[in-house]
């Protein structure tokens, strides 16, 4: 953790419920994420992560709880009043949602846009910087359509980074891509931690990343959090199921 | 609905439909009417949703105008001369097509190449999670993609409608004095003794209202699609056979409405 105890903490999630018809996805959630910390979410699949993300940057409303953002509670606000809120933060769909009417530059470009920036000269030049942290700039003039779908999502990773929001939410941000690119946004990540004090939580299925960019480790796992600490923490836990999903140990023999 | 209700829950379950319907649809006009009254105007989305709406959709209908103009001419004619009248053509055929044929078929035939375009593409950028990310960028939906078309749509029919009736007129004109030998003169001295500037703001007016009709029901169609490639085709057909549906019964009390300001003058 990056902040002392006595500082509030950026993010509150205290309670959260949410449930799909009759399925209960989140029972009860709590979790505190501090100023410029990396926490990765980790758990299996199915288990509520994506929800969980969704309801920190207020795009699903809980069953019951709430999602505090510096004391403000989202949970109580309106579909305008959150518009507001939600441009501190940057979002990495699970399956980049880019717009598919649109470039890859005018994808990079659209957040920067709508926050106001109009300069041509300013936009060409962030699109171009946001690309090249993901090693796509040879690819701007391409629609999304005509991209591989790990390509998709490095693009929406510039998307999601070009405001330079205080918080940066990522949904499987390596998933389908390769060791080496998966190792440069990895980097990237810990780089926006660094120099800009970026909050970030990440889902990921990858142990190796967890390593590498984690502050601090949360696992959920029956719509609870059931293991919060650090990467140290988690490797040394005696749990057998937290052991054997850092090893990818299903129990099933041949 | 619970079984005991028996056959009465069926109709109960539709009603309750119906009224959640409506007040989905109210919650969208008033988050519309918030965009349009304290959002900004989107001028390049609403440049490009003219070309798509209002340019788009000239063939399509001058087509139909000129053929239903045409048309009916000729069931006029068919009609008229065994009463020794068919001189008088001109007069139905104008002001028929201004206050009734030229706005609702015109608003139909634009249903279903815009009410259908706008709930496929909304729809798909829903399932697409795109709306979710307008959401996360601050950008609220509603006035990034509806509000550019109910405006463009606002300003297209009324002109479209328009152009659908002087199509119209052209293509009378021609079967009457072409194929029926009708004097021109005659033709064009009717049209002109029959039909007023009313008759035409009549038809445009209806316009208005059939495009935000249209825009409100197909809009919330492609904002309401889930479960996929299936939910985008069902939230279109829904969108065309909703919106044709309300354009026909809202037509009815509109007319008589705006018979109440706009009398038919002259009848023949």
């Amino acid at each position: 953790m990056t902040e002392t105890d006595s500082s509030p903490p950026f993010i509150r999630v205290t309670g959260l419920r949410k449930s799909f018809g009759t399925q209960k996805i989140l029972q009860g959630v709590d979790l505190d994420i501090c100023h410029g910390e990396t926490l990765v979410l980790i758990g299996p699949s199915g288990e509520g992560k994506s929800v969980l993300l969704k309801h920190i940057i207020g795009l699903l409303h809980p069953d019951g709880g709430q999602v505090e953002l510096d004391g403000v509670n989202l949970s109580e606000m309106s579909e305008r009043q959150l518009l507001v809120a939600r441009r501190r933060m940057g979002y990495l769909f699970q399956n980049a949602a880019l717009f598919a009417s649109l470039t890859v530059a005018e994808n990079v470009a659209f957040p920067l846009r709508e926050a106001g920036v109009r300069d041509p000269g300013v936009l060409a030049e962030r699109v171009h910087e946001a690309l090249d942290l993901v090693e796509l700039s040879a690819h701007k003039d391409k629609m999304p359509i005509n991209l591989s779908g790990g390509m998709r999502k490095r693009v929406g990773i510039a998307r999601a980074i070009i405001t330079r929001p205080e918080c940066i939410l990522y949904d499987e941000p390596t998933a389908g891509l390769d060791p080496v690119v998966t190792d440069v946004i990895d980097h990237m990540i810990q780089r926006m931690q660094k120099h800009f004090r970026v909050t970030s939580v990440v889902i990921t299925h990858d142990m190796n990343s967890v390593f590498r960019i984690a502050d601090r480790v949360v696992m959920l796992k029956n719509g609870v959090v059931s293991f919060n600490g650090t990467p140290e923490q988690l490797r040394g836990s005696p749990d057998p199921e937290i052991q054997n999903f850092i090893a990818g140990r299903s129990g099933i023999t041949a | 609905m619970n079984a005991r209700f028996g056959l009465l829950g069926l109709p109960g379950r539709a009603l309750l439909n119906f009224l959640a319907y409506l007040g989905q649809l109210g919650q969208l006009s008033a988050d519309l009417s918030h965009s349009i009254f304290r959002g900004s105007l989107r001028l390049r989305q609403m440049a490009e949703q003219l070309v798509g709406i209002g340019y788009g959709s000239q063939a399509v209908v001058v087509v139909t105008g000129a053929f239903t103009g045409a048309v009916f001419t000729a069931q006029s004619y068919f009609k008229f001369k065994d009463f020794g009248i068919e001189t008088t053509i001109g007069g139905i055929v104008s002001v028929s097509l201004c206050r009734e044929l030229a706005p609702v078929l015109a608003g139909l035939m634009v249903t279903g190449r815009v009410g259908a375009a706008m709930a496929a593409e909304i729809g798909t950028m829903k399932v697409n999670e795109e709306i979710d990310a307008l959401r996360v960028m601050g950008v609220h939906p509603v006035d990034y993609l509806v509000q550019p078309r109910f405006f463009a749509m606002l300003l297209s029919m009324p002109l479209l409608i328009a152009e659908s009736i002087v199509f119209g007129l052209a293509a009378s004109a021609i079967v009457a004095t072409g194929v029926f030998e009708i004097p021109f003169a005659w033709f064009w001295t009717h049209v002109v003794d029959h039909t007023n500037h009313t008759d035409l703001i009549f038809g445009m007016s209806k316009g208005f209202v059939f495009g935000i009709l249209i825009v409100i029901i197909s809009c919330h169609q492609g904002l309401a699609a889930s479960n996929g490639a299936v939910g985008v085709g069902l939230g279109t057909t829904r969108a065309v056979v909703f919106s044709s549906l309300a354009l026909l019964i809202v037509n009815f009390f509109l007319t008589m409405l705006l018979n109440f300001f706009f009398p038919l003058g002259n009848a023949l």
